[in-house]
């Protein structure tokens, strides 16, 4: 398990050092499928051997139940997003958008990206995991910008100020877990490990963690795009390559909500769960309001899917809201069937930008007809974030109403109105574009590049459609012991 | 009694001696930070005994608040530098009034320095006195309130009172966010009510940029030499209760001949010292446009405003 | 009123407000450069503070945290924004959203809103001073405060810096510093975000031919 996890998390590192020297698209075409292999290898060897909570590897990785979670996540969508990559920016190439050197850098960046997500969801010390979120940040700066328009400047602008405050309002957040902690644990860096925080949640002051916690709420609620701090979300995830977007959307804001689920776990212990509760509530709620409202009067595709990640973030933060053992486990079953979802909402959104070379959506009818594949997973994953059955999100949003129903009714209620906003949004753009007939014409894309994507999004939605009929034993295997994290402070009805 | 009246007699020597010294040393200070050897160090002395000596010529068209004005600029400054301590923290006058009739007695003068601008009925004298009265009706809450902030903990306003409890304090210093924005916002006070750059240049020939050199620009003879030495001993005033109201160990809490000449040794470092950094300043800013200089008084006066709400917010 | 005898941590507490007054000092300021330099000064202020931190608790890495403040605050990221501002020629003029009085007064408030958010934890022991935890989350507000107050891409930049150094005050004075390792990841992150800014304005000039992010307006809903 030590070498698997050095592994996954060295893998992107190296690869990305490699992608500097490669020399033909040949060749980088090869390095990125090994790297995506050694991922997929790696993850499946980490998930089936968990280790006790106390087996660190290195002195600072750890990967418990939770991290272990969140790496099947990043590994298995970052393994399918590199293969996506490799044909969209091949096209790129192809059409001379790009040099090969900026092809070049584009995989250094992105490779970086996955490393730094992977370091972080595996680290057991909260000061270096903010550390790696950062790391992740600055890579996602470069890579919002990669395509050098003006609207793809003020959209990583918008990103770095925003997400440089949040991140340092998560900083004071951290700092002030450190100062709860020094008082039982001593001034040193154990203090600062989750395992040991674990430990000794209840003896924390709870004042200083409910500071802490109200500032990583917003500190990391601005990573993960939770309104009001959402802002700079749909511009980021829209003007960025579409590989980029996929990830952003999948992983990043998942990663940012994990930071904060940590947290959670933490301060339930010493503060009761009637404090975290109410506001990961509120917060769920008004993101998917926000969201939905947003996504009635949109008109760039990539925006409409930008807003639906919106959503389906406040719906997690709903299901940890509500709390208890249904709520939680139907956050969690959500987090992976929307990353899932998204990417492949995603990978479909960028050969249909390659085909048509523009956003709006007007100028996109009957996709179904004219890129079968690209339209059957758009419609597909559509109706999967739209919260059909028998896709897992459906399930999970079954589940978390149910939770939120037992906590609050009206909760429920609401959370249903809103979700039957967003579900009727989403779906009537969405059938617009891929039914009927087509309209324009647009540039055929390659077959080369049309192979990778083929790949990646049949990957996707053959796990989205597999995980929501039939619950697989090593993701049963993760969930028992993650709900325990979340347990420990929750008083069971 | 007796000793009361020689203190006060020593003091008025040592400020009257000391204040065109000031005036020199900053001057000095400047020329060499700008290469060039400047002024001797008495030329400031040289300078008001050779006005004392010329004729006075004055316009026709002046009235009596043109030759009363001198006299009373001079006694108004000399009587508020007496009220605050020097080398010794109880000074004998400190029964007669605390920063309140400082700021007052500084006003007076000020109140007839910009009467005799207007008097000469020149445009430059009234151009100066206008700008004048802006720069001190924003200096005077300021000064007030920074030197409130320290009477707070002190628990007085009179200045004796408060720097005696300070020094007396083991050399603590209490509560430095409030003091030090109180020092900051007098340091400023300090710069606009001595008519130093960036508030207005002292060493400038061009009447249009003139604030305080325009009102006094008709005067001539020993008149001037009044205006100029209660000029210096102003300077010499906000230095002192710069350096003895923040930091005012080195003082004598204590009629004692020993330990006030040592007060006297600390303070003339002192105060040399803030000299030495107000020439550094002159040399480093440009004077600011008159409107900025507004904004900049403004600071000023929410730097001493925020000192005081600190104080009472915070501390209870 | 309390009047603390500690000699040290009276120390603490004149530089940590040494800290706030150029916090103010930024604000009041009108010319770029002249921000950029106020910002060095406010990170000498600040090694100082660490360095006094570590001399008083004997957490003697806190002196290396302190040396990497100096070295990458005080002299290489004022060194990249003036080199940013003098290639870019950004006019030396501060564009204003609300202006110099009104934002002093603004700071005032968020100081004495710090002070009051701090006040149930400080209590806690640990603390070489009451202020400075507040006075760490004052500076912290104060450089968001700056980031919306003020337009020209640049002095947000400065803004941010502002309040890591915030941060950095808050992790010193009020935890004794945090561990080593954590430190050297901060400043890193800290120098690869002045970089990346660095290089973001370059491009917002090229493309926008200003920096001026009130331009940035293309993108809503």
């Amino acid at each position: 398990m030590n070498l698997a996890l050095i592994g996954m998390i060295a893998a992107p590192l190296v690869s990305a050092l490699l992608s500097l020297v490669v020399k033909s698209r040949g060749s980088m075409e090869r390095l990125q499928c090994i790297h995506a292999a050694v991922l997929l290898a790696t993850m499946g060897a980490v998930i089936t051997n968990i280790g006790g909570d106390s087996e660190r590897v290195l002195g600072v990785l750890r990967a418990d139940a939770l991290s272990a979670f969140l790496d099947l996540m990043l590994a298995f969508v970052g393994a399918t997003g590199l293969l996506y990559a490799l044909g969209y920016m091949g096209e790129e190439l192809d059409r001379g958008h790009i040099s090969f050197h900026r092809y070049g850098r584009f995989f250094c960046f992105f490779n970086l990206y996955l490393f730094a997500m992977l370091l972080a969801a595996n680290l057991d010390n909260i000061a270096l995991m903010w550390i790696a979120i950062e790391g992740s940040t600055l890579s996602a700066a470069l890579l919002i910008n990669f395509e050098r328009t003006k609207t793809a400047l003020e959209a990583g602008w918008k990103y770095i100020i925003l997400s440089f405050v949040g991140i340092a309002l998560a900083l004071f957040g951290t700092v002030l877990v450190y100062y709860a902690s020094e008082h039982v644990l001593g001034v040193r860096i154990e203090a600062l490990q989750w395992s040991e925080l674990h430990r000794v949640a209840s003896d924390l002051n709870p004042t200083t963690l409910e500071l802490a916690f109200i500032f990583i709420v917003i500190g990391y609620g601005t990573k993960a795009g939770i309104a009001p701090m959402h802002t700079w979300l749909p511009d980021a995830h829209s003007e960025a390559p579409t590989p980029v977007s996929a990830m952003l959307s999948a992983l990043m804001l998942n990663l940012a909500l994990y930071a904060i689920l940590r947290l959670k776990s933490i301060v339930d212990p010493a503060v009761g769960t009637n404090f975290t509760g109410p506001i990961l509530l509120g917060l769920g709620l008004l993101s998917i309001a926000a969201a939905a409202i947003f996504m009635l009067i949109q008109r760039d595709y990539k925006r409409l899917f930008a807003y639906s990640s919106i959503e389906h973030i406040g719906i997690v933060l709903v299901g940890f809201g509500a709390g208890g053992p249904v709520g939680v486990f139907g956050g969690l079953f959500h987090m992976i069937n929307h990353s899932l979802a998204k990417s492949a909402a995603f990978f479909a959104a960028g050969r249909v930008l390659l085909r048509y070379g523009h956003k709006n959506m007007e100028g996109v009818t009957g996709l179904l007809r004219q890129m079968p594949l690209v339209g059957g997973t758009m419609f597909l994953s559509a109706l999967a974030l739209a919260g059909m059955p028998p896709f897992g999100l459906f399930v999970s949003e079954v589940l978390i109403a149910t939770g939120a129903y037992v906590k609050q009714p009206w909760v429920a209620y609401l959370f249903i109105g809103l979700l039957a906003v967003a579900f009727a949004a989403l779906v009537y753009q969405v059938l617009r574009m891929v039914l009927g007939e087509p309209k324009e014409e647009g540039v055929v894309v390659a077959p080369s590049g049309g192979r990778f994507a083929a790949v990646s999004l049949a990957a996707n939605l053959i796990a989205l459609g597999f995980i929501g009929i039939h619950m697989p034993g090593f993701l049963r295997d993760l969930f028992i012991p993650m709900t325990r994290i979340f347990q420990a402070g929750v008083n069971i009805p | 009694m007796i000793e009361a009246v020689v203190i006060t007699f020593l003091q008025a020597v040592v400020i009257l001696a000391v204040s065109p010294f000031l005036v020199g040393l900053i001057r000095k200070v400047k020329a060499r930070l700008q290469c060039r050897q400047g002024p001797g160090w008495f030329q400031p002395y040289y300078d008001l005994a050779k006005l004392f000596r010329k004729e006075v010529v004055a316009s026709t068209h002046t009235s009596w608040i043109f030759t009363a004005a001198p006299y009373i600029i001079f006694s108004s400054t000399l009587a508020a530098v007496l009220l605050v301590p020097i080398f010794l923290s109880k000074v004998p006058l400190n029964f007669a009034g605390d920063v309140i009739t400082v700021v007052y007695l500084l006003a007076l003068g000020t109140f007839f320095l910009i009467l005799a601008g207007l008097d000469a009925g020149s445009s430059f004298g009234g151009m100066g006195s206008s700008r004048e009265a802006i720069v001190a009706a924003l200096t005077e809450p300021a000064m007030i309130l920074s030197i409130f902030a320290v009477g707070l903990t002190a628990g007085s306003t009179n200045l004796s009172t408060i720097v005696h409890k300070t020094a007396v304090l083991q050399g603590v210093v209490t509560d430095p966010p409030p003091h030090l924005m109180a020092l900051a916002a007098l340091f400023i006070v300090a710069l606009a009510e001595t008519g130093r750059v960036p508030v207005d240049n002292p060493a400038t020939h061009l009447e249009l940029t003139m604030i305080h050199e325009a009102m006094i620009l008709e005067y001539s003879g020993r008149y001037l030499a009044l205006v100029e030495w209660a000029s210096a001993m102003k300077l010499l005033l906000f230095l002192t209760l710069i350096s003895n109201v923040f930091a005012p160990w080195g003082i004598a809490t204590e009629p004692k001949p020993v330990w006030m000449t040592i007060g006297i040794a600390v303070w003339l470092f002192k105060i040399s010292g803030l000299a030495v950094l107000i020439g550094v300043i002159e040399s480093m800013f440009a004077k600011l446009r008159l409107f900025r200089v507004t904004d900049f008084l403004g600071l000023a006066f929410i730097l001493s405003l925020l000192a005081i709400i600190f104080f009472y917010i915070l501390r209870g | 009123m309390v009047v603390h005898p500690d000699l040290g941590s009276q120390l603490v507490n004149f530089c940590s407000a040494l800290l706030l007054l150029t916090c103010f000092a930024i604000l009041a300021q009108r010319r770029l450069s002249a921000c950029v330099d106020l910002f060095a000064l406010q990170s000498v202020f600040l090694a100082v503070t660490a360095a006094l931190v570590a001399f008083l608790t004997g957490a003697y890495h806190i002196y290396i945290a302190a040396l990497l403040t100096i070295v990458i605050k005080a002299v290489i990221l004022p060194r990249i924004l003036k080199a940013v501002i003098e290639r870019l020629n950004v006019t030396r003029e501060l564009v204003l959203n609300i202006n110099i009085p009104t934002s002093l007064l603004i700071c005032g408030a968020l100081v004495i809103l710090a002070f009051y958010i701090t006040q149930p934890i400080i209590s806690l022991g640990f603390l070489l001073t009451q202020d400075s935890l507040a006075i760490a989350l004052a500076i912290a507000l104060i450089g968001f405060f700056t980031m919306i107050a003020r337009k020209k891409a640049v002095t947000q930049v400065i803004g941010f810096l502002v309040i890591e150094n915030g941060l950095f005050l808050g992790a010193t004075a009020a935890a004794y510093g945090m561990p080593l390792i954590v430190e050297l990841g901060v400043f890193f992150d800290v120098l690869v975000a002045g970089l990346i800014v660095g290089i973001y304005t370059h491009r917002l000039q090229d493309t926008f031919d200003s920096v001026d992010t009130t331009k940035l307006t293309a993108l809503k809903e």
